[in-house]
């Protein structure tokens, strides 16, 4: 019973510009640490094979350091590897694999399907057709010659391929060659694996994407998965499992709060994240001096916490109340200044100006503590 | 605020301890004389409250020698119902205890109470400098200092603020200058004091530009690292292709037939350089004959010409022979023309000869005669000369001499009359019958004499009597007398002559001889320049010549005579020299004759003989022959070419058929071709092993690493760039409202200061008024309709103005709850009486609120406060403890 994994995307190189340097070089360490899993996974399952479908590099002049590891990384599984250029790792004269092998960092169980065909496994019994990039941007369908290819009979007929299907996805997807959404039955395929998609997606019964292993943007598209294909017997249709792979999880939320207790509701689900998050905030709205402080509390404290958390609140307005503006104290004209600052907050400079009022209002609550310990 | 004791000891010169006490509220006058202390208890109350107890810059506390003292001052005061009392000491031994109503604080918490209380400041380092001094430095006025007030103002400008905040009648803002003063310092971290960014913001700025050029050339690197990856991409699909298809062996194949087929046609031009080459022989014999032909017919030309010229040279001849015959009748006729000019001319000149001589004949001989005529008078002449010489000779007679006898004879008769005068005159007339004596003579009857010497006269019978003529003179005169005629004589007989006179004739006759010798001389030489001699010599000269003449006229006789009519020598010359010069035209002509006769025959002679000779040739048997032999070589030779020419166009047309100029540039192209491709396969394949080698270096770069990882830095930047931005406006803007506010409260505290301030001015200047602008500071007073500013006063009035407005100050100070301690040391010394009334009533005024404590050395100006006045030295006599 022919059982293999099913993954791609792996982007190992890719520089997460939008957080800082702790948090990037995690969330980079994070991608090596699920190929390890997948590996684990493999041998947990007993798998035959790992099929990779595209995107196992992020670019082609990834450190030989960086290509190391990730040959590294496999060394879990010793069962054979199939790994597929795609859009960001294509096969060109001079790419990512030419410099892999060159350093001989490609361990013999490995498979690079730098050409179309059909790479045989004789000790699994599985024929891997192949449709690798082979070009910096290619637009016509690299899967059509699997209705052209023939493989060894009895053995599984297993299509390896990265693009998008015509005519399912959005057009929002990274890769421009298409894919054909009947290929497994037009080319008699028993299971064909695809990658580009970033997130799990089912196509028909013999065509999934796997999604990447680990997520790496704000996208709810159910990353973070690898799927573990079984085939019974001959002809027979694929059992898919979805076996989680993510390390970290990805959310992104976008948040009204206008009343204190939407911060409550806010720390809640805070509260309910795993540690191991990392999570993107925007907020808009307003709130009172008292909100402020806890939200800027919250927030500290989901950061010391979660993996990375990165907010937006540049629309989210300040509107001292009047217990608030009592509580700071504000005599004479620094009360003043502060109303000021608060009509200011729809003018012009509403930025500036609800800055200035943040501020003041810190330095009072401050200057208040210290009187009042 | 009430101060009541002052405790010093160890400081300057209160070595020992002194305590200032009995203080009230209101104005305390303390008097000393000079170097009494006054200053020094000014200076303990300002250590006390100023200087750090930990300052190193206490050293003029001590006292002067003692080198291990620990100045020290404690004050007691109330404020606001609460004691305070403060101890401090400085240098050996450093201390400050401050016990507020039984709370104690010390060191710089004690004096931060202070400050807190009075309104002033520490110095981070070093002393306290008037900048520090706060209100205090505004209301404890030292000496000398009371006119400055702006500066004391300025320096007290915050803490003035703070304290006079709560007068304003809206809401205080409590902590608002603190909140300031943080604002600002949190600002001060972002942007320097001009509004630009430094530190970290700075940085982030200046990294922006760095940041993205990096980033602009990575990205730059990695697109050509793309690019040489499409391009190996490119260049190998290329190689292997052309590996393939092997392009250049059919360009070789074709390479080959096409030579092949030029080597044909190589062949072909062999056989028709053949075939030219014996054209060419055919033609040059061919050449050859046609040459021997045309020499065929041109012999014949030449015979015919020759003939033409024998009878053209004959014609010539003929004629040059017609003209000789008259040519020599016209010479012999010129020839025996010359010879009669010839001997015309010779008779003529013969003629002319003869005359000439006579001519010259004539004219020598009457020279000849000339020169004996003068010959003979020169003779003459000389021979009177002679004679004239001699009778000069015999009158010779010195001038000189005859000068000298005639100065002598001159002297004489001087002399003699002299004496004469001199001498005596006797003149007498006798009687008859008498005789006189006259010295050795008897006198005659009657006559004179005159007595040079002593004389005697003796008159017979009457006596002797002896005349002395008088004078020495006439001695000498006599003695003189005497020499002279002795001289003279002498003279005379030298000269051989009897007297003068006979000189003077005798010179006279000299003179006139010599005159007539000159005068001949002269003569003879006008006759005869060079003498006789060569008179003697012309003449002979000349009598030769007439000889000669006399020798050539005999030769030209016989005297032959000119037929009339014939011409005279000029013209017969003429003559000749026309028959001369025809003669020789004639000859000239004659023998061109000559010369033109000989020439014409010969050539006659050479033609006649060149055309015998070429016909005889031309006739002969052999030349026959020959002509008939060539015309049929010629014939043959011309068919042979013709063949050949035929053959040689038909090969000519096969190589050009095979049209090898395009071959032979098929050879070249093709063979270029076939280089170029298997060139550029080379180049390809060098180009890969190029590229292959270059990219493995780039891609061991990690340049999309690298860019990544800029670009997340520079991203990172921008955002940290844009928060502190974003913090930076804020900051801003909250200072810029909060200044503002407070400004304007500050200002709404200018009311009452004015009020209080006029309040005292209207004593000292009743129609005056001193403004205080926005900053609190006096400046405009006005009298009597006249502004000026403040510093404009005298000493005096700035001195009185400076108090009043420190009043006002306190005034304010004390509305609102601060305390108002006054110091004035040696105040108002430069006021006159009548303000310093004024200037009293203000203090006494003032004292009803405050407490002033007045240092003095006039306290005569001050019996009339009210209290009693402190005297230091008293207060110096008391032991304290």
């Amino acid at each position: 019973m022919p059982r293999f994994l099913h993954t791609a995307d792996w982007q190992i190189g890719r520089y997460f510009k939008r957080f800082d340097t702790d948090n990037s070089s995690a969330l980079a360490d994070a991608r090596y640490g699920a190929i390890e899993r997948l590996a684990q996974l493999a041998v947990e399952h007993n798998c035959d094979a790992v099929l990779v479908a595209g995107d196992v590099f992020d670019a082609q002049t990834v450190s030989d350091r960086c290509i190391r590891r990730t040959f590294n990384a496999t060394s879990g599984f010793k069962g054979p590897w199939v790994m597929l250029p795609g859009n960001h790792d294509a096969a060109l004269a001079e790419s990512v694999w030419t410099r892999a092998r060159r350093i001989n960092a490609v361990p013999n169980n490995v498979h690079l399907a730098l050409q179309s065909g059909v790479i045989e496994l004789p000790q699994q019994k599985i024929a891997v057709l192949v449709a690798p990039l082979t070009q910096r941007h290619t637009y016509d369908d690299l899967t059509a010659p699997f209705d052209l290819l023939s493989t060894p009979p009895q053995w599984l007929r297993v299509g390896l391929a990265h693009g998008s299907v015509q005519g399912v996805l959005a057009d929002d997807i990274d890769a421009t060659n298409p894919i054909a959404a009947d290929r497994s039955a037009s080319a008699a395929l028993d299971y064909l694996a695809l990658g580009d998609w970033h997130g799990l997606k089912q196509i028909n019964e013999r065509t999934w994407y796997s999604g990447t292993p680990e997520p790496e943007r704000f996208r709810n598209n159910q990353p973070g998965f690898a799927l573990l294909v079984t085939v019974s017997e001959a002809g027979a249709l694929p059992e898919v499992e979805a076996l989680e792979t993510a390390r970290y999880h990805w959310h992104q939320w976008q948040e009204k709060l206008l009343v204190e207790t939407d911060i409550d509701e806010l720390l809640k689900r805070l509260d309910a994240l795993p540690e191991s998050s990392v999570l993107d905030l925007k907020l808009e709205g307003s709130i009172t001096l008292a909100g402020e402080q806890r939200l800027v509390d919250v927030v500290s404290r989901a950061e010391a916490r979660y993996r990375s958390v990165t907010y937006d609140r540049s629309r989210l307005l300040l509107a001292p109340t009047e217990e608030d503006l009592a509580g700071l104290q504000a005599s004479g004209y620094v009360g003043d200044v502060l109303e000021q600052l608060q009509t200011r907050q729809n003018g012009a400079d509403a930025q500036t100006a609800r800055d200035a009022l943040a501020i003041l209002a810190s330095l009072l609550l401050e200057a208040r503590k210290e009187k009042h310990p | 605020m009430k101060l009541e004791s002052v405790r010093v000891e160890q400081f300057k010169q209160f070595k020992k301890p002194f305590l200032l006490d009995g203080l009230s509220n209101g104005i305390n006058v303390i008097s000393g004389p000079n170097e009494a202390g006054k200053s020094t208890l000014v200076r303990a109350i300002r250590a006390a409250f100023f200087e750090r107890h930990r300052s190193k810059s206490a050293e003029d506390l001590r006292p002067w020698g003692d080198s291990s003292a620990a100045p020290t001052i404690e004050l007691v005061f109330h404020h606001n119902g609460q004691n305070w009392q403060l101890n401090k000491s400085f240098l050996q031994r450093k201390r400050c205890d401050l016990s507020i109503q039984g709370t104690t604080y010390s060191g710089a918490e004690a004096e931060e109470k202070l400050a807190q209380l009075l309104g002033y400041q520490f110095p981070k380092k070093g002393a306290s400098k008037e900048e520090h001094w706060g209100i205090p430095g505004l209301l404890w006025v030292e000496q000398g200092s009371g006119q400055n007030i702006e500066q004391a103002v300025v320096h007290a400008g915050d803490h003035l603020q703070s304290a006079l905040n709560s007068l304003v009648s809206e809401v205080v803002s409590e902590g608002g200058d603190g909140l300031i003063h943080t604002v600002r310092q949190q600002l001060g971290d972002l942007l320097t004091a001009g509004g630009a960014p430094r530190a970290e913001y700075k940085q982030l700025l200046a990294d922006e530009l760095p940041g993205q050029q990096a980033l602009d050339a990575l990205e730059g690197r990695v697109d050509q690292y793309q690019n040489q990856v499409d391009r190996l991409a490119k260049v190998a699909r290329e190689f292997h292709k052309t590996d393939r298809e092997q392009p250049w062996v059919k360009v070789r194949q074709a390479l080959a037939e096409a030579e092949e087929c030029y080597r044909h046609i190589e062949s072909l031009q062999g056989q028709q350089q053949t075939l030219n080459q014996a054209l060419t022989s055919i033609q040059q014999r061919a050449a050859l004959l046609q040459r021997n032909k045309q020499q065929v017919q041109a012999d014949g030309q030449q015979l015919q010409q020759r003939e033409q010229e024998r009878s053209t040279a004959q014609q010539a001849l003929s004629d040059v022979q017609a003209s000789t015959a008259a040519l020599h009748a016209a010479l012999a006729q010129c020839q025996s023309q010359y010879r009669d000019a010839l001997e015309a001319e010779r008779q003529a000149g013969l003629l002319e000869t003869r005359q000439r001589l006579e001519l010259s004949s004539v004219r020598v001989k009457a020279q000849l005669q000339q020169l004996s005529e003068r010959k003979s008078r020169a003779v003459e002449l000389q021979q009177t000369l002679g004679e004239c010489r001699k009778l000069t000779a015999r009158h010779q007679i010195s001038t000189v001499a005859v000068d000298q006898l005639r100065t002598t004879q001159r002297q004489l008769d001087d002399t003699r009359l002299r004496s004469q005068a001199i001498a005596t005159r006797i003149e007498w007339q006798l009687e008859a019958g008498q005789q006189v004596e006259l010295g050795q003579g008897t006198l005659p009857h009657q006559g004179e004499q005159l007595l040079l010497a002593s004389t005697r006269l003796r008159i017979a019978g009457v006596g002797e009597f002896t005349i002395t003529p008088g004078g020495d003179d006439l001695a000498r005169c006599q003695r003189q007398l005497e020499q002279l005629q002795l001289a003279l004589g002498e003279q005379l007989l030298a000269l051989g002559i009897t007297d003068l006179a006979a000189a003077e004739q005798a010179l006279v006759a000299q003179e006139r001889a010599q005159a007539d010798v000159h005068r001949l001389l002269e003569l003879s030489q006008s006759l005869v320049p060079g003498g006789l001699a060569s008179l003697d010599s012309d003449y002979q000269a000349l009598s030769a010549e007439l000889e000669r003449n006399c020798a050539e006229k005999e030769a030209l006789a016989p005297a032959t005579t000119l037929a009339k009519g014939a011409p005279a020598l000029a013209q017969a010359q003429d003559l000749r020299s026309d028959s001369e010069n025809r003669l020789a035209a004639i000859e000239k002509r004659s023998s061109e004759h000559e010369k033109a006769l000989l020439a014409a025959s010969h050539r006659y002679q050479n033609a006649d003989h060149e055309w015998r000779t070429l016909r005889t040739r031309l006739n002969s048997v052999q030349r026959q022959q020959e002509v008939t032999q060539l015309n049929s070589d010629w014939t043959a030779i011309e068919q042979e070419q013709a063949r050949q020419q035929e053959r040689l166009a038909q090969m000519l047309a096969q190589i050009a058929a095979a049209r090898p100029e395009f071959v032979q540039q098929d050879i070249q192209r093709l063979g270029a071709s076939a280089d170029q491709l298997e060139q550029a396969q080379r180049g390809r394949e060098l180009e890969v092993k190029e590229l292959r080698a270059r990219l493995e270096i780039w891609g061991a770069e990690d340049l999309e690493g690298q860019r990544g990882r800029c670009q997340a830095d520079l991203e990172q930047n921008r955002r940290r760039c844009q928060q502190l931005q974003r913090r930076a406006e804020a900051l801003q803007l909250l200072l810029q409202l909060l200044t503002e506010k407070r400004q304007a409260l500050t200002q709404r505290l200018q009311a009452p200061l004015q009020r209080h301030l006029n309040h005292y001015v209207t004593v000292l200047f009743p129609d005056a008024q001193l403004e205080v602008n926005s900053q609190l500071l006096p400046g405009r007073f006005t009298r009597n309709g006249e502004t000026g500013q403040l510093a404009e006063l005298s000493f005096g009035a700035r001195e009185q103005m400076g108090l009043i407005s420190r009043l006002a100050y306190a005034d304010l100070l004390k509305e609102a709850g601060k305390p108002t301690l006054i110091i004035l040391d040696d105040s108002l010394v430069h006021s006159d009486s009548g303000r310093l009334d004024s200037m009293k009533r203000i203090l006494f005024d003032a004292a009803q609120r405050h407490q002033i404590l007045l240092f003095t050395c006039h306290p005569d100006n001050w019996q009339d406060t009210g209290s009693e006045t402190i005297n230091l030295e008293a207060l110096k006599a008391r032991t304290v403890f």
